[in-house]
């Protein structure tokens, strides 16, 4: 049984197709990283895997699970990092108080901070290295913040992380930071990696299995197959070349 | 006045900054000071509409139930509109048009079949309760009871859906049912208060207890809007006293200068 299978998912906006006939499977363990322009239908992939829109056509099974159908049991198996421009920097929370909510969520209100979720907490910011988890969210570097994010996708010991642009609006050395990060948690803790990003470069020598996608897939398989001047130019219509190599656009966000 | 009195007044005067200071800081925290102004405008709209139906059908309908309901319609209205057709803005301004439609509609329908009517329409602009009844005490101790548990058991969950709404839903929080508990417990909020302060001061009121906690305090941030709240409250009523004008008066003052108080904070 495949751990992620897609088969013939189609998605649309009103009249703007966001995602056209996509299929495919990952088997377990996986590092695997879906590229693809802005508009690509990256985040609508993601949101459709989690349950977050409505279904519209195709098959989605995670672990065996019918995501439209069983979209609970599903979510309870993963753990979602969304793109840190979704977050609202504004509203005051403190980093214990953003990765204890994912502990918390599955009991029901009030959902009171108990010694043992606080012990968690801890453990997963150690996991990430963030050492204080008063500090507010908004006073958080770049870097930081997808650090906490992804301490509340570990917080409830998912099976698969998510993650929706984990490289955008940081620094190459950050992004690298991060990649290796998510890579150490693959390799130490068993947990299969799904990241979408528009630019790979700073996990590619991680050899990911990667997924070429612009609203419908182009390509998957190893960095190195995938990863060609042919494919690219399909996949990614503003493709510019240049002596040096080639740009495929401007960071994300 | 006398002593029974006078310690009424300021019983309801408490009273009303516990509601506000319990339903201010999460509105703040969820950005949502724009909905407050939906809930303010509908609660006009809807006590107006109350007293017409009375007048028309000469029947009871009680008042703070129909700016309740039409609040709460509202409310929702922003709501779905928000989540399928337009930014939070536009539904707001069209929510605010709508009430604001009800409000001249229906005032003018009144005016012309009983001015007495109108009156009773225009104390909840500017307030009613420059003398407070037991029954004021009593409407807003309801609300408290129902309001300050419901408030405290779901406000982490609130802030934590304005915080990243998609992680919430990930999470498998229920965030249109937290949405709309808020809207529910806004729209009680404001219909309450806006029997016995009026519509101008609890619009200005809702929000600044909030920003006060926020603003200037990074724990206990409840205890801050509980005790700011009462403290504008109390503080109003009193000034009010001192210079014979109604309760909203002496409220919207000191909000106003709460207001001036924590923008030269801030330029400190």
């Amino acid at each position: 049984m495949a751990e992620i299978e897609l088969k013939n998912v189609s998605y649309s906006f009103g009249d703007r197709v966001a995602l056209e006939d996509v299929s495919f499977e990952l088997n377990s363990p996986f590092f695997c990283a879906v590229m693809g322009p802005n508009g690509a239908g990256k985040s609508t992939l993601l949101k459709l895997m989690l349950g977050l829109l409505k279904h519209q056509s195709g098959i989605i099974r995670i672990m065996g699970y019918d995501v439209p159908r069983e979209a609970g049991k599903v979510r309870r198996l993963i753990g979602y990092v969304p793109q840190v421009i979704d977050i609202d920097y504004r509203v005051p929370m403190s980093v214990e108080e953003v990765v204890a909510m994912a502990a918390l969520s599955r009991d029901l209100p009030p959902r009171i901070m108990t010694g043992n979720v606080r012990r968690k907490v801890r453990e997963v910011l150690e996991l990430v290295e963030l050492d204080d988890p008063s500090m507010q969210f908004s006073e958080l570097s770049g870097g930081q913040r997808q650090r906490a994010l992804i301490a509340r996708a570990l917080v409830s010991d998912p099976r698969i992380l998510l993650l929706d642009e984990p490289y955008s609006m940081l620094d190459f050395n950050m992004k690298c930071e991060i990649a290796e990060l998510l890579y150490r948690l693959h390799k130490d803790k068993g947990i299969d990696i799904f990241l979408v990003a528009h630019e790979l470069s700073p996990c590619i020598h991680l050899e990911p299995i990667v997924i070429l996608l612009n609203k419908r897939v182009y390509a998957i398989g190893r960095a190195g197959e995938v990863l060609t001047l042919e494919n690219l130019r399909r996949a990614y219509p503003g493709l510019t070349e240049v002596p040096a190599g080639f740009i495929l656009g401007e960071d994300h966000g | 006045m006398t002593l029974d009195l006078l310690a009424l007044i300021y019983l309801s005067a408490a009273a009303n900054g516990l509601l506000v200071g319990a339903i201010s800081l999460p509105l703040i925290i969820s950005r949502s000071t724009l909905f407050a102004l939906t809930i303010t405008h509908a609660v006009l709209g809807g006590a107006i509409l109350g007293i017409y139906v009375n007048e028309v059908l000469g029947v009871g309908l009680p008042v703070q139930l129909t700016a309740f309901l039409v609040a709460l319609m509202l409310s929702i209205l922003v709501a779905e509109l928000s989540e399928k057709f337009f930014s939070e803005d536009v539904s707001i301004a069209l929510a605010v048009a709508l009430a604001t439609t009800i409000t001249v509609v229906f005032s003018y329908l009144l005016a012309r079949i009983s001015p007495a009517g109108l009156s009773q329409a225009w104390s909840y602009v500017a307030g009613t309760s420059a003398v407070a009844t037991l029954s004021d005490l009593q409407r807003t101790l309801s609300s408290l009871a129902i309001i300050v548990p419901l408030i405290h058991m779901t406000s982490g969950e609130i802030k934590y859906i304005s915080f990243d709404r998609d992680g919430a839903a990930a999470l498998g929080l229920n965030t249109r049912a937290y949405r709309y508990l808020f809207f529910a417990l806004g729209s009680l909020a404001a219909s309450t208060l806006s029997m016995s302060m009026g519509v101008l001061a609890t619009h200005v009121l809702l929000a600044i207890p909030g920003a006060i906690a926020v603003k200037l305090f990074r724990r206990k941030l409840f205890t801050a809007s509980y005790l700011s709240a009462a403290c504008l409250s109390l503080g109003g009523y009193a000034l009010a006293q001192a210079l014979n004008i109604p309760p909203s008066g002496g409220i919207g003052i000191l909000s106003a200068i709460a207001i001036l108080g924590m923008v030269v904070a801030r330029e400190a």
